[in-house]
């Protein structure tokens, strides 16, 4: 982003309410201009719909049982897109309230009571969502309202599982009729073009289509940056001794110094401790590619153990005895299923309530600071390694699309300013996350009901809340706020657009994506004002700073703002940054004003053709 | 471990010296008890060093002397950061990874000078040629630089406990000794006792001071050759001469009194109420509208000067009480009371909504609460509805004792000694610190605070009641006033609200911040020793803090000013902080000549830059903000900022000192009624105070992140829109910021060579603000963009922790050093210029 440009843009921003979604505060305002109809009965527009979005059922006698505020009698809407309840007020100037969800955020859909069930609110539904947040209806029994909302949000939230489609999709369709005004999300990413900005090709490295038709490795991107060393038919040889293919390949290189980092999976060593010439000397080619070093250092993100626990499934590590000049460290992060309840933990403290007097020792008890403290500082190893003794850095884990994809992706955001940025940041996750395979589909579970499901983790929202944490650290280092990366959160899980969809760049390919759904990033982008940090245009922004965040449980907060954001009692004060906005405003009105005065005397100190340049109004 | 930079930029130049020290076994060094100013450079002179040849130059070593002070032992030392980074990178590394601490130790200590005097405990750095101390030094100017210390020095008043090292053989160096304590635990890790100097056997290798600010010092002594010296041992040495200065058993001997140097107070024109007359308390009746009560001062109460009768109260000596009780009834009552402390009235909100300060019965005259509700009854009449709260904190609040567990709990979880216990302690950290309490009572401090707050704006008189008045109550009372009054979150404010609550009400300073250690108890035990000591002030100023950290425009203070607060507790030489009450200060000034100086008078400990830090550029100031007290202040600055001098027109302010008849004025408060505060209490909204207690260790500190960047930025903000003004003002532009050629895509005016000369002779006669210009005009000229990016590069290496924490040590560049200190006059500028009342 220019920034001589983005400053006047970016001043008249809105303040901005942290957690939302977008879909909601349009909902909301909406809802303000609705009145009662003839009969009493709400109307059938109580939020604004999105295009392709229907309604699929609707219930006026629904009682939500509020956590917090208790139960609220209202209306129940269904659409294919979200799920919306709105309460009838009491007294007249009461607001109602709305809980908005959408279908996609919903992992599972429960009844509650029975036909013998007594005491109020004891029949009805529970759902269980995927962002930190669980919410129980209550029906009637009489009037079997409960049965048609429980199987159209079967129906609609899991269209997967019930050969439906999702909604990303129907979305699209209705957005080509009425065509997207702003540019597209989809063109955010070029991978060429990336390359370029990095310096690929070069004399080290080129840049390989190699791959174009996913037959070497189908959940890799089409264009690979490699060795300028190494030949395409070397680099068959070298896929087959790494795991699913996926051999090494370059993420990020420093301009300056050279030293890179590549991603790959865990080699096929196995535990006769096979070896491989190829692969040994691919290596030693990405070594070479870096002047400033003649060491290579691999960073295997498991704990050791696990690596080694994995050549007995013909897996393990590079030992730096077959590999020359190769040194490996291990960074201790855990896997995907100790992710997923560590974040279970964390959901069961924060919500609903959580128990002030043991709160800190429930948030110690989860291990989720300490799984972000890993990770920060396996992070900040890579960082070390490539800026500080400019030696190139292997990273991997077992597949290299979970662990991998967050060390990659969160070290090249500490070294590379670009990253810090909207737009970068957009390319870093269509880049490290999307083209490089990281399983949104299998991770997420998008419209699918298996909600027990093993492979489901939520390896990319601690890669988010990793950035929250540096985002914490380093205030003015981010052109983006909270807002973002929880707008991120949200539409990971909502289907609403394509961009996290599939698991693979291939899979996205053959679904077409690009053409029949819409970008996240092409919604972000129409709307940037409130998703822009104003604390960013300052002293940090050009100066081409590598952070390095303190990976310690002192400095790691858990993100209230996230985890605990459904508790009206947990609000985080947005005090500061309103004034920063003020102080900006003042600033730019004031040079507005002197700029006009100095075009005005320059315009008559011309006309008067005076001899003397300076201080026209002296 | 390595060089964490932990002595105040020097580490490079450690290097050369803590290699080369380990060949010379043969240390010819004496130290003298006492000895003269100048007696050092004499040993120097003729006593020839074995250590490294530019180690000749000892004298150098010598600590710079305060008038008074006296150096009581001195030995070269190694001074080791209190807990090193375990990368290079400062970063803390996963556990079980397979690189471990590296093994290099040369660059992990500083060896040096260290001194006891009967001030402080200083260490200087002597420094090898080869790493001149030029090149890092010059950045220690922008961090916060004290008058009466450096950066390894510590007041013996801030010691709280000594630990010794004992040697671990024959074979060991210093070096290996100080490492042998990481890895051997701490079982040869002793706490020295305050009263058992002679107890210190055996070599000690090396000294762990803990110092009551949450600094860790660390010290390793060279082992001697017993052959030429006998039984000498520096670090006994050290050690025996800390344990008999720190711990003073009577306030008589603190330095305070040694240091008879005259003050000359700039205060005059402060708006600090200092709450020491008659006409203080009355103006504050004033300004709150407290129409019902009346001030007591003991010199004209003939009852409190009669010899016999007076010792049978202890009353500070002025205080509020009901107008409706007489005098004398009132000390009549009081006596029930612990500490005579019946009744005080501090504050007053609304209408006539007063609080109320009161001890409870003496336990002799506890089965009787007549008494009490005799003091109630009083207090209720003079509320305005007749309506009352009695809120008991005793059974509520944490005691003192409590306070003080939780303070040392959380002291060890923020000076771990290695790295290994820095790491346990991580892995557990928030179960550690919820153990240890600290949050929950700031929660529980804030809660009740809110509550009093909340009584008094429904329009009910509150009394907080505490066993002797004096302590939780200080805080609860304190805290109202804060959430209440934006007059006291303003500087002046909050200096006149400490002065009133803690100090004229008499919090007993002198015993909870260990001043003193009194009479020895029999076998010496430490638990007793400590009983009377308790940080409560660090308890307010951290819920102080935690209400700064959530409405972050509505103090006038920063958090680095309540953070040097609790620093200058530790400073005899002011004395606000240093006795338990008036009667006492008066008498140290009438028995021994003691110099009063007050704490408030920051330019004694800071100068113009450090004071900056101070006051918070987000604060909004507003009308009303100008109370009775504050007119005097406002008058002070009115050169600076016009706009503000015009609201002084507060009630009361300035007219006829001397007659304080309330009639004359308007009965009515003048306190606003619609900006109070409603904090969230409970721990999940509280954060840990990381600039007060995490700044000493180099390992939590986030270069070129957290808040500093923030707030620098808002001063630039504030120094940018100043600029604007000014040039608008004067309709002459040529000193624009730099945003604004950035912001419009305007070219500089190139003219500027030209004119260069002009303007540096120019610059010869002007203050900052033209000297600032020059620096501009003279780097802007060669490339316009280079300038901002090293300024930026600059910026961004500055501590998390700044104005505390430690510059980069070693290899900082040169360039470094002009741009810090043209940033710090800029921002000198902006505190001059701040016109914060004309920004929407």
């Amino acid at each position: 982003m220019d920034s001589s440009a983005g400053l006047a843009d970016k001043l008249p921003s809105k303040t901005v309410s942290s957690n939302s979604l977008d879909s909601k505060s349009e909902s909301i305002s909406l809802c303000s201009r609705h009145d009662v109809g003839e009969n009493g009965v709400l109307r059938d527009t109580p939020f604004g719909y999105l295009d392709g979005e229907e309604d699929q059922d609707q219930k006026n006698d629904v009682t939500y049982v509020c956590p917090y505020r208790g139960p609220m009698f209202g209306a129940l809407t269904i659409t294919n897109y979200r799920l919306n309840f709105r309460s009838l007020p009491l007294r007249d100037q009461e607001p109602p309230m709305v809980v908005d969800v959408p279908l996609g955020v919903i992992a599972r859909v429960e009844k509650i009571g029975g036909a013998t069930s007594r005491g109020e609110n004891s029949y009805g539904i529970e759902i269980f969502c995927k962002d930190m947040r669980n919410l129980r209806f209550a029906h009637k029994q009489q009037n079997h309202s409960r049965r048609t909302v429980f199987e159209k949000l079967q129906a609609n939230a899991f269209p997967l599982s019930n050969n439906g489609r999702l909604f990303a999709f129907s979305h699209a369709a209705g957005n080509l009729v009425n065509g997207n005004g702003g540019w597209d999300g989809w063109a955010v990413y070029e991978p060429l073009a990336e390359l370029r900005r990095l310096g690929v090709p070069n004399d080290m490295w080129r840049a390989t289509k190699l791959n174009e038709s996913y037959a070497i490795c189908d959940s890799y991107p089409a264009v690979w940056a490699v060795p300028k060393a190494a030949s395409d038919d070397f680099l068959k040889r070298v896929a087959t001794f790494r795991s699913r293919c996926r051999l090494p390949v370059l993420s990020w290189m420093n301009p300056r110094t050279q030293a890179t980092i590549t991603r790959c999976s865990q080699p096929l060593v196995g535990v006769s401790g096979k070896r491989n010439s190829d692969d040994e000397a691919y290596l030693s080619f990405i070594m070479e590619a870096n002047a400033q070093s003649d060491k290579l250092t691999i960073m295997d993100a498991r704990p050791s153990a696990n690596a080694i626990a994995n050549k007995a499934k013909g897996g393990g590590y590079e030992s730096e005895d077959a590999y020359r000049n190769v040194e490996i460290h291990f960074l201790d992060i855990h896997n995907i299923h100790v992710m997923r309840e560590s974040l279970r933990k964390v959901k069961e403290a924060c919500f609903p309530t959580t128990d002030d007097s043991k709160w800190q020792t429930a948030i110690d008890n989860t291990l989720w600071l300490k799984h972000i403290r890993c990770i920060l500082a396996g992070a900040v190893r890579i960082v070390d390694k490539v800026e500080t003794m400019s030696t190139s850095v292997v990273v991997h884990c077992s597949d290299g699309w979970d662990r991998t994809a967050q060390l990659t992706a969160l070290s090249m955001l500490l070294l590379d300013h670009y990253y810090r940025t909207v737009r970068g940041f957009e390319v870093l996750i269509e880049k490290e996350w999307l083209s490089f395979g990281h399983k949104f589909q299998q991770r997420i579970g998008h419209g699918d009901n298996k909600h027990s499901d093993a492979d489901r983790s939520p390896v990319f929202l601690q890669f988010i809340d990793s950035v929250w944490q540096v985002s914490q650290q380093f205030n003015n280092a981010f052109e983006f706020n909270e807002h973002f990366l929880i707008t991120i959160v949200d539409h990971l899980y909502s289907c609403r657009f394509g961009t996290f969809l599939c698991n693979t760049e291939a899979e996205r390919v053959t679904e077409d994506l690009k053409h029949r759904t819409t970008s996240l990033w092409t919604h972000i982008n129409s709307s940037l004002d409130q998703y822009l940090n104003p604390l960013f245009p300052s002293f940090t922004q050009r100066a081409e700073l590598v952070l390095r965040p303190i990976a310690s449980v002192r400095s790691v907060r858990l993100w209230k703002g996230l985890y605990c954001r459904w508790n009206p009692g947990l609000c985080a004060l947005q005090r500061g940054c309103q004034r920063t906005r003020e102080l900006l405003s003042k600033q730019d009105q004031l040079f507005k004003l002197v700029n006009e005065l100095r075009v005005k005397s320059n315009n008559r100190n011309t006309s008067m053709t005076t001899t003397r340049l300076a201080s026209p109004m002296h | 471990m390595a060089t964490g930079g932990g002595g105040g930029g020097l580490g490079g130049g450690a290097t050369g010296s803590a290699g080369n020290a380990d060949h010379h076994k043969r240390n010819t060094f004496t130290s003298y008890v006492a000895p003269l100013p100048g007696d050092l450079r004499a040993t120097a002179d003729t006593n020839e060093w074995c250590l490294p040849s530019d180690l000749r130059d000892v004298h150098l070593g010598k600590p710079r002397l305060l008038q008074g002070e006296q150096i009581v032992a001195s030995a070269p030392a190694y001074m080791y950061s209190p807990i090193d980074p375990m990368d290079s990178s400062g970063s803390v590394s996963g556990s079980g990874s397979s690189s471990s601490l590296p093994s290099d130790s040369h660059k992990e200590a500083i060896f040096g000078l260290l001194s006891v005097t009967n001030f402080k405990l200083a260490f200087v750095p002597l420094h090898s040629k080869r790493n001149p101390v030029a090149t890092a030094a010059p950045l220690i100017d922008l961090y916060q630089e004290n008058a009466y210390l450096g950066r390894n020095e510590i007041t013996l008043n801030n010691i709280d406990h000594i630990y010794t090292i004992a040697e671990l053989g024959r074979a060991a160096s210093a070096l290996q000794a100080a490492r042998g304590i990481a890895s051997h635990g701490i079982s040869r890790r002793k706490k020295l006792e305050p009263f058992k100097q002679h107890n210190i056997s055996g070599r000690i290798a090396a000294l762990h001071i803990v110092c009551k600010n949450f600094r860790l010092l660390k010290f390793a002594f060279q082992q001697q050759d017993s052959k030429i010296f006998g039984s000498s041992d520096q670090g006994k040495l050290i050690a025996s001469a800390l344990v008999r200065f720190a711990y003073p058993m009577r306030h008589d001997l603190s330095f305070a009194y040694a240091h008879r140097e005259p003050y000359y107070s700039t205060l005059g024109a402060s708006g600090t109420s200092m709450y020491a007359t008659k006409n203080d308390w009355a103006r504050e009746l004033i300004r709150c509208g407290a129409t019902e009560w009346q001030v007591v001062s003991t010199a004209s109460v003939p009852l409190l000067q009669n010899p016999l009768q007076a010792g049978k109260y202890t009353v500070p000596p002025h205080f509020v009480i009901p107008k409706s009780c007489s005098v004398d009834r009132f000390l009549d009552l009081s006596r029930a009371f612990c500490d005579s402390r019946a009744a005080f009235w501090v504050y007053s909100y609304g209408s006539n909504a007063a609080l109320v300060r009161l001890a409870e019965l003496q336990p002799a005259a506890q089965q009787d609460t007549k008494l009490e509700n005799v003091m109630l009854e009083l207090v209720r009449k003079c509320d305005a509805g007749r309506q009352l709260k009695l809120l008991q904190l005793t059974d509520r609040l944490p005691s003192i004792q409590d306070v003080l567990k939780a303070y040392q709990k959380l002291r060890r979880l923020c000076t771990p000694e290695t790295p290994q216990k820095f790491m346990m302690q991580d892995d557990k950290y928030l179960s550690l610190l919820e153990k240890t309490n600290w949050l929950f009572y700031v929660s529980l401090c804030l809660r009740f605070a809110s509550e009093a707050a909340a009584t008094l704006r429904s329009g009910v008189s509150c009394v907080l009641q505490e066993s002797n008045g004096r302590d939780l109550c200080c805080v609860v009372s304190s805290l109202a006033q804060l959430l209440l009054d934006p007059h006291f979150r303003t500087i002046d404010g909050f200096q006149s609200l400490v002065q009133k609550e803690w100090v004229a009400l008499e919090h007993p300073f002198q015993r909870r911040l260990g001043h003193v250690y009194s009479a020895q108890p029999a076998g010496g035990n430490a638990e007793l020793l400590e009983s009377e000591q308790s940080p409560v002030f660090l308890l307010f100023l951290d819920c102080a803090w935690q209400l700064l950290q959530q409405f972050p425009d509505e103090f006038e203070f920063t958090q680095t000013y309540l953070t040097t607060l609790w620093d200058s507790c530790f400073m005899p030489i002011f004395d606000t902080f240093q006795f338990d009450t008036q009667a006492q200060r008066l008498k140290a000034v009438r028995d021994s000549q003691l110099v009063l100086r007050p704490v408030w008078d920051w330019g004694e400990q800071f100068s113009d830059k450090d004071k900056m830090f101070f006051s918070n550029p987000l604060y909004q100031r507003q009308k009303g903000d100008l109370g009775a007290q504050a007119a005097a202040a406002a008058h002070r600055r009115s050169l600076a900022v016009g706009s503000r001098a015009a609201h002084g027109t507060a009630t009361g302010s300035t007219p006829s000192r001397n007659t304080m008849n309330p009639q004359l004025f308007s009965t009515a408060s003048s306190v606003p009624q619609d900006r109070f505060l409603q904090p969230a209490h409970r721990i999940v909204d509280l954060q840990v105070w990381d600039q007060c207690y995490y700044r000493w260790l180099p390992i939590l500190d986030i270069r070129g992140g957290g808040q500093p960047q923030v707030d620098l930025f808002h001063r630039l903000l504030l120094s940018n829109i100043a600029k604007v003004q000014r040039c608008l003002e004067f309709q002459n532009f040529d000193d624009l910021p730099d945003a604004y050629y950035e912001a419009t895509g305007e070219s500089r005016p190139n003219q500027q060579k030209d004119e260069k000369p002009v303007k540096e002779d120019e610059a010869e006669y002007v203050d900052g603000v033209e000297r600032r210009r020059k620096t501009t005009a003279k780097a802007a000229t060669p490339t316009n963009g280079l300038t901002s990016m090293s300024g930026n590069l600059q910026l961004s290496t500055l501590s998390s922790f700044f104005p505390f924490g430690n510059p980069i040590a070693g290899d900082a560049p040169h360039q470094l050093y002009d741009i810090l200190s043209s940033s710090s006059e800029l921002l000198m500028e902006t505190s001059s210029f701040l016109d914060k009342s004309s920004i929407v």
